[in-house]
């Protein structure tokens, strides 16, 4: 393919919440992100598709700060938040889930969403002997926070659970929640339906779009494209670690070099 | 009969528990009887308990690091060695320092300098992957022991330092029934305190840490400064324990930092379990039990007419022991059971819950 396929991105977006210019990375030799400048508006559901290899994942550790760029800048809320530790970008409101979520061994559902929120009181030690009120307060709101939204996602039922006894879905709905409870600006989810049976994934589908009827943000990494098409918009094609095109589900299902990109480029 | 109350309520969580507890507590009426009836010498019992007290102190300490946040410190004995030469150098008039200052001054500078030293080897390991800090402390506790033994003028070196003053000498006690109070008063206090910050959003943070890193930073935890805290406040324990065994031998010389104190430590956890402070306690006691205890097996009559010595196979035992444990209790004697939620929002909050299928994990907070 010639360079001039790459349209790029929808740039200039009114209220841009996440906003990333010219991000580079290579790997060694190979170079995983090319040039890349998306926007994310907010209120959207911003979809990222991309053949494999086409730098999804890579692009998600360089937004959220767990790859360190080669050049570029990532601006949250039109803060730059390139220099910022992942932890510290999370706190302006950056906040990303992951492929293949790690159990937490040991802890309950519960527990496990109650380190959602933060920063709390009770992470100082300090405060656990010198101002217990406070602490016992907001573990009070955190834990009713976490079983009412357990219960919205319906799975309410699981919050006396070992963690480690989650299916593949039930953990994805988990995380979903978790990330949710630290009331991000724009969550990043990384595949949240790969590997998740059908039923489990068209609840998740629905979760995602309540949340964004009320205002959250998203952008979201899928392969699943009945399910990504069917929520997302608008959708950012990658190819090649470079922003092939950005349209709407409409607009991407009938671009001839989206369908190239996905058939190998076997093409003329 | 209501201290067995005290115990099922407060520190039991299951069945095969109760039977640990069970055996634990027949041991304890044995070795009173024992000194009742003249069996077990009361000297020899205290000095046993002091030592378990002091282990219990230093699996404490370890438990924090690689229990609650999963650091992998092999320099336990070289952390309980400062602290033991902070209590030594500055307390006993013939040191090389030669103030005979209170004891409490050793204490103190035990704390300082081993938060001191915890920091500076975290600086530059805690950001990197866990093995560089087991890398990083193996080579610590080596230049410790080293720098101990071989700067005489400072640390009297391999002569060792003695006139170590006793500690509350004006109490109507024994030396060592009073270095035992001691050591049980300073367990039970560093008991309560690491049993609320880890029942808290605190420990939560560092279990999340060990089990997934990159998820606590995602959801904006600075994992760096809970790790550091965490490798701070286990190292300060273990120094707080070598500055009370300074004061219960007397005398101190630097093959007392060889690196096994550290791995039975590290034993004592394991087998205790992993992550719950009342494991690292009991695995401490089952270490010094095994310890010591294999010092008088050739004494009994069936063992000594083999012609055999099976004394010095200690550590054989002590293998022997975590294989049985790892094949039938994989997570340890008593392992961590406690859900680590702050007790006082718990009770309130999440009673309401109930009619829930598995209510397993709520104890008695």
């Amino acid at each position: 393919m010639s360079g001039d396929v790459y349209e790029g991105a929808h740039l200039g977006k009114a209220d841009a919440v996440l906003k990333t210019v010219g991000l580079e990375k290579a790997f060694g030799g190979l170079v995983a992100t090319d040039d890349v400048s998306i926007e994310v508006e907010r209120g959207t559901i911003t979809g990222m598709i991309g053949p494999n290899g086409a730098g999804k994942s890579t692009l998600f550790n360089l937004i959220s700060g767990f790859y360190e760029l080669d050049e570029g800048r990532v601006m949250v809320n039109g803060d730059d938040v390139t220099e910022l530790e992942p932890h510290e970008r999370a706190r302006k409101g950056l906040v990303r889930t992951f492929q293949t979520p790690r159990r937490l061994e040991g802890m309950s559902v519960r527990e496990a969403m109650l380190v959602g929120p933060g920063p709390q009181a009770g992470e100082s030690v300090f405060s656990l002997f010198f101002s217990g009120d406070e602490v016992t307060r907001e573990e009070r709101a955190n834990i009713k926070q976490a079983r009412e939204l357990l219960e919205r996602f319906e799975i309410g039922h699981l919050i006396d659970q070992p963690s480690t006894d989650l299916s593949g879905g039930q953990l994805k709905l988990v995380e979903l929640a978790r990330a949710f409870t630290t009331n991000p600006d724009i969550l990043l989810l990384d595949e949240p339906v790969a590997g998740v049976n059908p039923t489990l994934a068209n609840d998740i589908k629905r979760f995602i779009r309540e949340l964004n009827e009320e205002g959250q943000t998203f952008l979201i990494i899928e392969h699943d494209m009945p399910f990504i098409m069917d929520l997302a918009d608008p959708i950012i094609v990658l190819d090649q670690g470079k922003v092939l095109m950005e349209g709407t589900p409409d607009e991407v299902r009938t671009d001839d070099r989206v369908i190239e990109a996905y058939l190998g480029g076997a093409g003329p | 009969m209501s201290v067995a109350t005290w115990v099922n309520e407060t520190l039991v969580r299951d069945k095969s528990e109760r039977r640990i507890f069970a055996v634990l507590g027949l041991i304890t009426v044995l070795l009173v009887v024992g000194v009742v009836t003249g069996v077990v010498g009361l000297s020899f019992l205290l000095f046993q308990v002091s030592l378990v007290g002091m282990y219990a102190l230093l699996s404490l300490g370890l438990n924090v690091q690689w229990g609650y946040a999963g650091l992998i410190n092999f320099s336990v004995a070289a952390f309980w060695g400062l602290g033991a030469y902070c209590a030594a150098l500055l307390t006993a008039p013939n040191s090389p320092l030669g103030l005979g200052l209170h004891p409490v001054f050793g204490f103190l500078a035990a704390i300082v300098v081993s938060a001191l030293v915890a920091i500076l080897i975290g600086i530059p390991t805690l950001r990197l992957r866990e093995d560089y800090l087991a890398i990083a402390s193996l080579g610590l506790a080596e230049v410790i022991r080293l720098i101990i033994l071989n700067e005489r003028q400072w640390t009297a070196g391999s002569s060792g330092i003695s006139g170590i003053p006793a500690l509350i000498p004006w109490l109507p006690l024994t030396r060592l029934a009073t270095t035992a109070s001691v050591v049980v008063v300073l367990g039970v206090l560093i008991y309560l305190f690491l049993r609320r910050t880890h029942r808290s959003p605190w420990g939560r943070v560092l279990r999340t840490i060990r089990s997934d890193e990159d998820l606590a930073k995602a959801l904006g935890k600075d994992t760096y400064q809970f790790k550091m805290q965490a490798f701070v406040i286990g190292s300060v324990i273990m120094a707080i324990a070598g500055a009370f065994y300074a004061h219960l031998n007397l005398y101190l010389d630097p093959s007392d930092l060889v690196p096994l104190t550290t791995f039975y430590i590290w034993i004592a956890v394991i087998l205790g379990g992993t992550g719950s402070n009342r494991g690292a306690v009991v695995g401490a006691a089952v270490v010094i039990a095994i310890r010591e205890g294999t010092r008088f097996i050739n004494d009994v009559p069936a063992i000594g007419s083999l012609g055999l010595d099976v004394a010095p196979l200690r550590l054989l035992f002590v293998g022997v022991l975590i294989i049985l444990i790892m094949r039938y209790r994989q997570d340890g004697l008593l392992p961590p059971k406690d859900e680590l939620i702050w007790p006082a929002a718990k009770d309130k909050a999440s009673a309401p819950s109930g009619g829930s299928p598995k209510p397993q994990t709520g104890g008695d907070d």
